[in-house]
């Protein structure tokens, strides 16, 4: 039973890291890059969930868009400030501008919103009883509404025709612009979109945990950048399967030996799959989102 | 501008100026150094020190300061990190100036900088330093918050005795306070007869407990006993409401006693026990001078982390008086202390330069720490 409840800790967080991990995955795979920002925007979601939470007192999907809508506005501004002009500068200067970028966004929050932890209130606090054996409702919750994020995202990429574009610059950035695709408005699109997942993050994490303050996207990006590499980097199910593995065995590491091994062991499991792996899960020679 | 008219009026302004505040001093002012958290994770909790110790110090200096000379406090914010403390030591200790110090917060910090005071002889008088081999550490290292060999006790009893509960599982933070505020926890309680199923650890940036509370409660005891902040208590208890798992008592040392937990954890904290040395409403006229003076400058009450640096500052001011600002004399006549009446009770220094405190047991009702009574 325990151990079930663990595995329940574990799919929620897992259900949180391979959100954040598929927006490393979707700005890798159409444009080629990391950013280390990505952590920052999680963070600043999850202040404006909080905002919206504790202080005008709005509902949870409106926390939630508007935590979604911030993290759309600020993608869309680092992609046009620090990607943009610096396309043809190879991989080295986007990279590192993100690495500024991150610090200046943590000092800012530390600045503008205080050092300190902010409560944010909790939403559907109750447990239900399912034969027996207790399950929080917020972890139900939060399951599904990142299972739907998903859904939403893969008929997105599959169904549209900016979905298309995606995946064909994904393919072949080059060719996709003979082809006629707008690779500018795509890679806005993508990192956009990549920063909204990360947002929607950070209003479930803010949620989940009680706790927002601005360093937090420092663990988180860590962990969601570990569960892309560990599914693939490239994938998208890989993605998400790298997020559940690394958040069920941090809480089974929990169960079994202590909590203070919780991020060895995860990492540990990383290194082994990449030694074994070096591709990642379900990754593959060519690239697809 | 005619020149005669600008010297009268410079006049004007200079005496204005000497007549009131601290520029009226003709004397040199007594320098003590702060070290705290006034920023990061405890910043609450040292900026609550501060505003007890600029109260305390507009009360002396309003009354003719220290000997005829203004008392001064230079802050420095360590945010009770061990680097941080450590650095300001250097500093304090390397300006004549500074005749004793005050802080820090946190056992680990106090005792990252006790070796730059104990080398270079000036007083470290911590609020709240708890560890039980900090004040032993250096003849230079006084503690007045009591130590968890008087607390742990206390709590076991509580726990153990007037709640009635054998089965105990303990959550601490991993520091040097929490270690040993859990140990002298756990000897007690054991010694009482009680019974301790299981023993897990947290770190002090750690956010997410629900994976260590589901371990916990599989092993089905009826008392948490978390030595822990504010911070972490208000996360676990929402975090353990939210898996469902009511059946069971939370109770922490002094350390969580603050309307920021109340603040924090909201309904989630209600039905906590813990215990304080300075309770608001006592009546000794010391503590209703001070509650009422802080609430008319900061409106809000104090809590007892500004009561107890309220008392530190104090007790330094009184054996400046004393013993003069010779940082030697100042330390020996420190240790006599005897019967200090402080606003978190007297103050006698053992022979480890720490002190015994009186506890008083305390549970959250309806959002408010209320005085326990017994059933």
């Amino acid at each position: 039973m325990l151990i079930l409840a663990q595995f329940i800790n574990g799919f929620t967080q897992g259900s949180i890291y391979a959100l954040i991990a598929i927006g490393f995955v979707i700005i890798f795979g159409t444009m080629n890059l990391v950013t280390f920002a990505h952590g920052e925007v999680y963070m600043v979601g999850a202040f404006m969930g909080f905002f919206a939470l504790s202080l005008w007192h709005l509902p949870w999907y409106l926390a939630l868009a508007m935590g979604m809508g911030v993290a759309w506005i600020l993608g869309f501004l680092i992609e046009k400030i620090a990607f943009r002009p610096l396309r043809a500068a190879g991989h080295m200067p986007p990279l590192l501008i993100t690495i500024g970028l991150s610090i200046i966004l943590k000092d800012l929050a530390v600045i503008l919103f205080g050092a300190e932890n902010r409560p944010v209130p909790s939403i559907y606090g109750e447990t239900i009883k399912i034969a027996g054996f207790q399950i929080s409702l917020l972890q139900l919750f939060i399951i599904a509404l990142a299972g739907l994020l998903i859904i939403v995202l893969r008929l997105l990429i599959q169904g549209t025709k900016i979905g298309r574009a995606m995946r064909a610059t994904a393919q072949d950035h080059e060719a996709a612009y003979a082809m006629g695709v707008n690779v500018n408005r795509v890679f806005s699109i993508s990192f956009s979109l990549a920063s909204c997942l990360g947002g929607a993050a950070g209003v479930m994490v803010g949620v989940y945990y009680n706790a927002v303050y601005p360093v937090m996207g420092d663990t988180a990006g860590l962990k969601g950048f570990a569960a892309c590499i560990l599914g693939g980097l490239t994938s998208i199910p890989g993605a998400i399967l790298g997020g559940l593995i690394i958040g069920i065995v941090e809480n089974l590491t929990v169960q079994f030996i202590a909590s203070g091994y919780r991020d060895i062991v995860a990492f540990l499991v990383l290194v082994i799959v990449l030694v074994i792996r070096p591709q990642g899960i379900l990754g593959k020679k060519i690239r697809a989102v | 501008m005619n020149r005669k008219k600008l010297f009268w009026m410079s006049l004007i302004v200079f005496s204005l100026l000497f007549s009131t505040g601290p520029l009226g001093w003709s004397a040199e002012p007594i320098y003590i150094a702060f070290s705290g958290p006034l920023t990061g994770n405890y910043a609450e909790y040292g900026q609550n020190w501060q505003k007890a110790i600029n109260l305390a110090v507009g009360w002396i200096n309003a009354a003719g300061g220290v000997n005829g000379r203004p008392l001064e406090i230079v802050y420095g914010d360590s945010k009770s990190d061990p680097k941080e403390s450590a650095a300001l030591a250097q500093k304090y200790t390397s300006d004549p100036k500074f005749v004793a110090e005050i802080g820090d917060f946190t056992s680990t910090a106090c005792m990252a900088a006790q070796p730059i005071y104990d080398r270079a002889g000036m007083v470290q008088l911590s609020p709240t330093a708890s560890h039980p081999k900090f004040a032993p550490g250096s003849i230079w290292s006084f503690g007045i918050i009591g130590t968890q060999a008087g607390e742990g006790p206390f709590m076991a009893r509580y726990a153990v005795q007037l709640l009635g509960k054998k089965k105990i599982a303990v959550l601490y933070i991993n520091n040097d306070w929490g270690i040993a505020t859990k140990d002298y926890f756990i000897k007690a309680a054991k010694e009482m007869g009680a019974e301790i199923l299981a023993v897990e650890a947290f770190f002090e940036a750690d956010k997410d407990f629900t994976g260590v509370l589901t371990k916990l409660r599989g092993y089905k005891p009826e008392l948490l006993y978390i030595p822990s902040m504010y911070n972490e208590m208000a996360l676990i208890a929402k975090q353990r409401e939210k898996l469902g798992w009511m059946d069971v008592l939370l109770m922490g040392p002094g350390s969580l006693y603050s309307p920021k937990l109340l603040e924090i954890g909201g309904p989630s904290v209600n039905g906590l026990y813990t215990s304080a040395v300075f309770f608001p409403k006592d009546p000794r006229p010391e503590v209703q001078k001070f509650v009422k003076g802080f609430e008319e400058k900061y409106k809000a009450s104090p809590n007892m982390f500004a009561a107890i640096a309220y008392d530190g500052i104090n007790l330094l001011t009184e054996v400046i008086r004393k013993a003069g600002t010779d940082r030697k004399a100042i330390r020996d006549e420190l240790t006599k202390t005897k019967n200090f009446p402080g606003v978190t009770g007297k103050i006698t220094f053992t022979e480890r330069r720490d002190v015994i405190k009186d506890y008083r047991q305390l549970v959250i009702k309806n959002g408010e720490f209320t005085l326990y009574e017994a059933k």
